[in-house]
């Protein structure tokens, strides 16, 4: 290493110390909050690509589309609807049902879906594959595994599960979305509907006692309903109210509100975590540099005794400061990374991810703390030529 | 080549009453003069050679280098005029710990726009002659007291000032190398430079144009 970088590197070791420590609570402060907005936007995402349907009363099934029963002569019923393109039958059932269904963002879910129909949902017509397949028609007794439900399994393509008695052979593995999808095990609609039948005792006693005329394809937790081009999809879901009775049939915009308010608390915390990561990085950044300038009162009035002028002096504090706060960022943003990969590395056994490092965060950060360390060195700057040569001297001394 | 009048200088004690250091200065200093000034501790020296050289601002009076009065410039203009006439030597050396001697020596050089080869060679030739060239690379710590003010003194002098300030130049030296700094200083005299030394010790005024004394806040 060439010895003026070395010299260099020991000079400012601590200032770019001191950077790289505000940049590094900044860019894992942020990373927690691109973690959370991915989340929130990937279900608002979810919820304005297709009208989730369900039966109307008490819920029998969970996730999105819970609600009543959907029997299969309602969704032929909403196929009629004019301006519908597809209805996708579904049923989702909550893995572990003792689980609270409150926690529907974050319970793991089992997904049946009905693979005769391709999947309306606008913004999700498929979903990615990571590693094999995703279902076909015709598929049985196989399944598809989110991200973080395959992670807190060891799930890989060729793995067995098995669901409610039944062995299932993993087929595919979804990529992580960071969103709802990651914790869903996907599987054709009829097998889902017989780990329904299972899981559900009042439903057993239903079918066992005759007392209603249900056939397998009547077992449906909701619906996916894509719409035609050029239809409004919130007046689409109004109509589907209006002329088929007995459903549930959420308006996308207002799903959508609903899940935005639903998770105020999070976009809050989002805010809050965001504001605090710029708060104490960009103070630490801005703190360290001006500490570094003030530091070198003494040198900077030896250097006005010997000629140098305001502007030689402001480039030279600038050019510094911007070599040491991107020696700082890059250090942080290094130091972020490894702490965050490392954390998530653990926190991946049980299926989680708390952070993510997107690259308009990694480069705002380093951006941040470059305009940052400028602002400040040329502040301090300002400050420190304010005084004469002899009085930088004597208080620098 | 230098002439100050009627410099005043009041400093604020720290319950805020006034502390009159200079009463009204008047000097001249010709190119090739060596004008010693003598004083006790605390007599107003150093704030007196800080107004010459414009590291201060007098309260009242003025000074001019060469029939330009420089002590009205704005700031930058007063930091190139320091640079195209002044070389200071202080008592404490002042060199910038984080350069090598050299790049001390070369530091002047690069603010008044003169860095280049032919430039470093009469700063090594100014190290060689003050006996410090093999300490080219090291820093002021790892040197000696004496050598650092050698090597101050090569920085002073690389631009060829016609004025050199020199602030108890010998304060914090040995005798050899007080001797060596004070030659080196009636040297530059005798090439034409207009030198003010300020300082306490009589070995001082050897060889002076003129000698005075500062008290009570003029010069006698």
């Amino acid at each position: 290493m060439p010895r003026t970088i070395v010299r260099a590197l020991h000079s400012y070791a601590f200032t770019i110390a001191g950077i790289a420590i505000g940049v590094a609570g900044l860019v894992a402060l942020g990373a927690m909050s691109e973690r959370i907005v991915r989340f929130i936007e990937g279900g608002d995402h979810f919820v304005l690509g297709q009208i989730s349907v369900a039966g109307r009363g008490m819920g029998m099934g969970a996730g999105f589309t819970a609600g009543g029963l959907l029997p299969a002569t309602t969704i032929r019923a909403i196929a009629e609807v004019p301006g519908v393109a597809a209805v996708q039958p579904q049923v989702m059932l909550p893995l572990n049902p003792s689980t609270s269904q409150f926690m529907t963002l974050t319970q793991e879910l089992v997904l049946g879906v009905d693979l005769s129909v391709p999947t309306p949902n606008r913004h999700y017509r498929t979903l990615p594959v990571r590693a094999g397949r995703f279902l076909r028609e015709g598929d049985q007794r196989v399944a598809v595994a989110g991200a973080a439900f395959a992670a807190s399994r060891g799930l890989e393509v060729g793995s067995r599960i098995t669901l409610e008695g039944e062995a299932y052979e993993v087929v595919g593995v979804l990529e992580r979305m960071l969103t709802a999808p990651d914790r869903f095990v996907i599987v054709p609609i009829a097998d889902a509907r017989r780990q329904w039948v299972a899981k559900d005792p009042l439903l057993r006693t239903v079918l066992a006692s005759g007392a209603a005329a249900l056939r397998a394809a009547d077992l449906n937790t909701g619906a996916a309903v894509g719409w035609r081009e050029g239809e409004d999809p919130d007046a689409l879901a109004r109509r589907i109210r209006e002329r088929v009775p007995g459903v549930n049939a959420q308006i996308p915009s207002e799903l959508s509100s609903l899940l935005r308010s639903s998770t105020a608390f999070f976009s809050s915390l989002v805010v809050g975590i965001g504001a605090l990561g710029f708060a104490i990085g960009g103070l630490s950044v801005a703190n360290t540099i001006a500490a570094a300038v003030f530091e070198r009162l003494r040198d900077f009035g030896i250097k006005r005794a010997l000629g140098a002028t305001d502007a030689q002096l402001g480039r030279e504090v600038l050019a510094e400061a911007l070599g040491v706060t991107l020696s700082g960022g890059v250090v942080g943003v290094a130091v972020a990374l490894a702490l965050g990969v490392s954390i998530d590395g653990w926190a991946g056994r049980s299926g989680q991810q708390l952070f993510l490092f997107s690259p308009r965060l990694l480069v705002g950060a380093l951006v941040f703390s470059v305009l940052l360390g400028a602002a400040a060195a040329v502040y301090a700057t300002l400050r420190v030529v304010r005084l004469s040569p002899a009085e930088a001297i004597r208080r620098g001394a | 080549m230098l002439r100050a009048e009627g410099l005043v200088k009041t400093y604020r004690a720290p319950d805020g009453g006034p502390i009159p250091v200079l009463k009204g200065i008047d000097l001249k200093v010709a190119a090739g003069e060596l004008v010693v000034i003598l004083g006790a501790s605390g007599s107003g020296k150093s704030t007196l050679l800080n107004l010459l050289g414009l590291l201060e601002d007098p309260d009242a009076g003025g000074v001019w280098f060469g029939g330009e009065r420089v002590n009205v410039l704005g700031r930058s203009a007063r930091s190139r005029a320091r640079g195209r006439f002044v070389g200071f030597v202080f008592q404490s050396f002042l060199l910038l710990p984080s350069l090598t001697a050299l790049e001390n020596v070369l530091l002047a050089a690069r603010y008044a726009g003169r860095a280049g080869p032919t430039t470093r060679q009469r700063a090594l030739a100014l190290l060689d002659e003050l006996g410090v060239l093999e300490r080219r690379d090291h820093y002021p710590p790892q040197i000696s007291g004496g050598e650092q003010q050698r090597v101050a003194f090569c920085r002073a002098v690389l631009n060829d000032p016609p004025l050199l300030l020199a602030d108890e130049p010998t304060g914090n030296l040995d005798d050899a190398n007080a001797r060596v700094i004070l030659e080196s200083l009636r040297a530059r005299a005798r090439a034409g430079a207009a030198v003010v030394v300020v300082g306490h010790r009589p070995e001082a005024a050897e060889g002076a144009s003129a000698v005075f004394r500062l008290q009570n806040g003029a010069l006698a």
